[in-house]
């Protein structure tokens, strides 16, 4: 399935299957692929299914949409492409194409050596001779085509290496064997792995130059690829006689002469597989080219030099699949840690509620039943308010928009606030602008925003030396077009190593008190807003939380997400 | 004239504060309480509390070294020491006092907590 994989920006991890014939690319809603990123315009581009292909076409965007580093109004995507908009950077990875045959059946493994096939060995040489050629200070005369082949495997290498990050192997040696048939003249080549379990070599891409018959099977000798292996050396073979290549009465002029290359895939550590091409020469073009074969030494070490460098991308993928793979266990298991934390807190609270109940019905004391019962209630808000930060954290939810009062909604909650606060001991403030139109946003998302932010600075202000103090303040910056909740603390603000992890899922400094998803749920909001949190802090001295969301007056863009903010 | 006897509660959960003082008090126990460790501390040394509980959880610092000054105050005054918390069985060996896994059932820990109180006043009776 074709995809675009976002490996930086705001939903770096996602990837957009692309499943229909014409998605949308941008930061609306309505678009299949919506990014969060407030530099990528509301409708900013198209992706259309073109026959096989995917052509991505910019829709007059502010910040444009640029493939590969270039600015490009229309693309024909290829695999491997790089698509940036705004400050999110996509990888492409296209459709599969021959991948999933069953290659066993057109890659044969013969042992024997097939009866008429008298293919032998002309040269071999060892992987270690072959890599040198990577080397730089390799001699090599200028703009030969080794030199010009060698400075392109560098290009080759990190693409490969960027490609390593999509997890797919098969698309990674698709795109290797998409350079092998660039600078060398193959009339088809495969690229087997070794299968780490069973030990044996399974053919995992197959190609087959343009314009010639794809079905005819590739048969490779066993005997050759035991030597590949087992000496690590490359081999180029040839089915012509040493002693009739220049006899024009020879076989060779009715069969015509295949000649191959083969060479080991030699990783850091292993042998990770061989790569296989070879190019028939017709008695017609024998005759033509006075018997000159088409593969020389040179192309045998090219080839034993880009082997090595798929071999390093193959582990590199490898590699690169295992640690996500852990990561994403370990992510798991800490979010299982935390929420079980929580929740066993919650459940403390219901037993101890509980407990007070029975006490006070046994020894018919209302008083008691009335005092475990508001126990039990507001345990029970607090699993449901983590059921609610958990849902809005894990799906895709619409910001349910009407026109609102922002002065207000954050006024609620600065009223919710102040028993907390008093509690703590802390002074709550409210600042409200003194002007501030009404707008469209999501005023119950908005309100639990806020309400997260409140929350941790009153924990924070209270743990501070001074008397703690929340100033919250709202604005509204006509100029900018944007409107912004402020909540301010005296408490003893955010050491430059927890900014980072600040806004991360499950990442909790309050420990038991704490559930790890209040501001990634303000964050998600806002940023669902096309708006962004500020945070900026003094250690001793409290910390500043600045949400802004772009201002959008009613009846405006059919009251969808604010129009286009001039991207900074 | 015999003093009331005495329990300090250390526990950052107002809740589980008010449920263990809301039932202690009951039994006729004087009841100090916080939700900090150095105010707990504090409390500890001017009252000299014949009981302590203590959840693991009040202190930011690991679960040895939240116990360990509550465990010394207990051992000067030969008070029973409570511990409350989420603590991997290897690292309880470190910890002092009895320990009780959270979550916990209030019922049994009143139980434990009455019966580490008269085995203390059998002591007291005995020395």
């Amino acid at each position: 399935m074709p995809s675009l994989f976002v490996i930086r920006g705001n939903d770096q991890g996602a990837r957009f299957e692309l499943t229909e014939s014409v998605l949308g690319l941008g930061r609306d809603s309505s678009n299949a692929i919506q990014l969060h990123d407030t530099e990528v315009s509301r409708q900013h581009a198209q992706i259309r299914r073109d026959d096989n292909a995917y052509l991505l076409c910019d829709l007059n965007s502010s910040n444009g949409t640029y493939v590969n580093g270039r600015r490009v109004r229309q693309h024909r995507l290829s695999s491997g492409d790089q698509v940036q908009v705004g400050s999110t950077l996509m990888l492409y990875t296209g459709p599969s194409g021959d991948v999933d045959e069953d290659l066993a059946e057109k890659v044969d493994i013969a042992s024997p050596q097939p009866p008429g096939d008298e293919s032998h060995i002309i040269h071999s040489v060892s992987q270690q001779e072959g890599s040198r050629l990577f080397d730089l200070q390799a001699e090599l005369p200028q703009n030969s085509w080794l030199a010009r082949a060698r400075s392109n495997l560098q290009v080759m290498y990190r693409t490969a290496l960027a490609v390593s990050h999509t997890l797919d192997i098969d698309q990674l040696l698709q795109r290797i064997m998409d350079l092998i048939f660039e600078w060398v003249e193959a009339d088809r080549g495969c690229i087997m792995l070794v299968d780490p379990g069973a030990k044996k070599l399974a053919p995992k891409v197959r190609r087959t130059r343009q314009g010639l018959p794809t079905d005819d099977k590739i048969t490779i000798s066993k005997t050759i690829l035991d030597y590949v292996l087992e000496r690590n050396e490359g081999v180029l073979t040839t089915n012509a006689r040493e002693d009739n290549r220049w006899n024009p009465a020879a076989s060779i002029l009715q069969l015509g002469i295949r000649e191959a290359i083969c060479v080991p895939m030699q990783g850091r550590y292993d042998v990770v597989g061989v790569i296989y091409i070879d190019t028939s020469s017709s008695p017609q073009e024998i005759i033509r080219k006075g018997g000159a074969s088409k593969f020389t030494e040179d192309h045998l070490k090219l080839m034993i030099a880009i082997a090595h460098q798929a071999a390093l991308a193959v582990e590199d993928t490898r590699y690169y699949s295992a640690m996500v793979q852990a990561e994403r266990l370990a992510a798991i298991g800490q979010t299982i840690a935390t929420v079980s934390h929580h929740i066993k807190n919650i459940l403390q609270g219901i037993r101890g509620g509980s407990y007070l109940i029975e006490m006070g019905l046994a020894e018919h004391d209302e008083s008691l039943v009335r005092k475990g019962w508001g126990i039990v209630e507001k345990n029970q808000h607090k699993i449901s308010n983590l059921v609610l930060d958990m849902l809005t954290f894990s799906k895709e939810r619409e910001p349910d928009l009407s026109p609102s009062d922002m002065n207000r909604v954050v006024g609620d909650v600065v009223e919710l606030m102040q028993s907390r606060a008093a509690e703590c001991q802390v002074q709550l403030q409210y600042r409200p602008a003194p002007h501030m139109p009404t707008l469209v946003f999501d005023p119950e998302g908005m309100h639990r925003a806020v309400l997260n932010v409140v929350t941790n600075a009153i924990d924070a202000a209270a743990e501070g030396t001074s008397a703690g103090c929340v100033t919250v303040s709202t604005e509204y910056a006509e100029d900018r077009g944007v409107v912004r909740a402020i909540v301010e603390d005296n408490g003893p603000g955010i050491p430059a190593e927890q900014m980072e992890t600040l806004f991360s899922p499950f990442v909790s400094t309050k420990k038991s008190r704490g559930t790890g998803l209040g501001l990634p749920v303000s964050q998600k909001i806002v940023q669902e807003h096309g708006g962004r949190i500020e945070v900026s802090s003094v250690v001793g001295r409290g910390a500043r939380f600045v949400l802004e969301i772009p201002a959008t007056p009613p009846g405006s863009g059919a009251q969808t997400l604010a129009s286009d903010v001039q991207a900074s | 004239m015999v003093s009331k006897r005495s329990v300090l509660i250390v526990d950052r959960s107002e809740e589980t504060r008010e449920v263990l003082a809301t039932a202690l008090e009951r039994r006729g126990l004087q009841i100090f309480a916080s939700g900090r460790a150095e105010r707990g501390l504090e409390l500890a040394r001017a009252h000299r509390p014949d009981l302590i509980v203590l959840d693991l959880e009040v202190g930011d610092a690991g679960p040895a070294e939240t116990c360990s000054p509550f465990a010394e105050e207990a051992r000067a005054t030969q008070a029973p020491l409570v511990v409350l918390g989420s603590v991997r069985r290897n690292e309880r060996s470190a910890l002092e006092g009895e320990f009780v896994p959270k979550p916990y059932h209030f019922g049994p820990l009143i139980r434990k907590i009455e019966e580490l109180l008269s085995a203390r006043g059998s002591y007291a009776r005995i020395a």
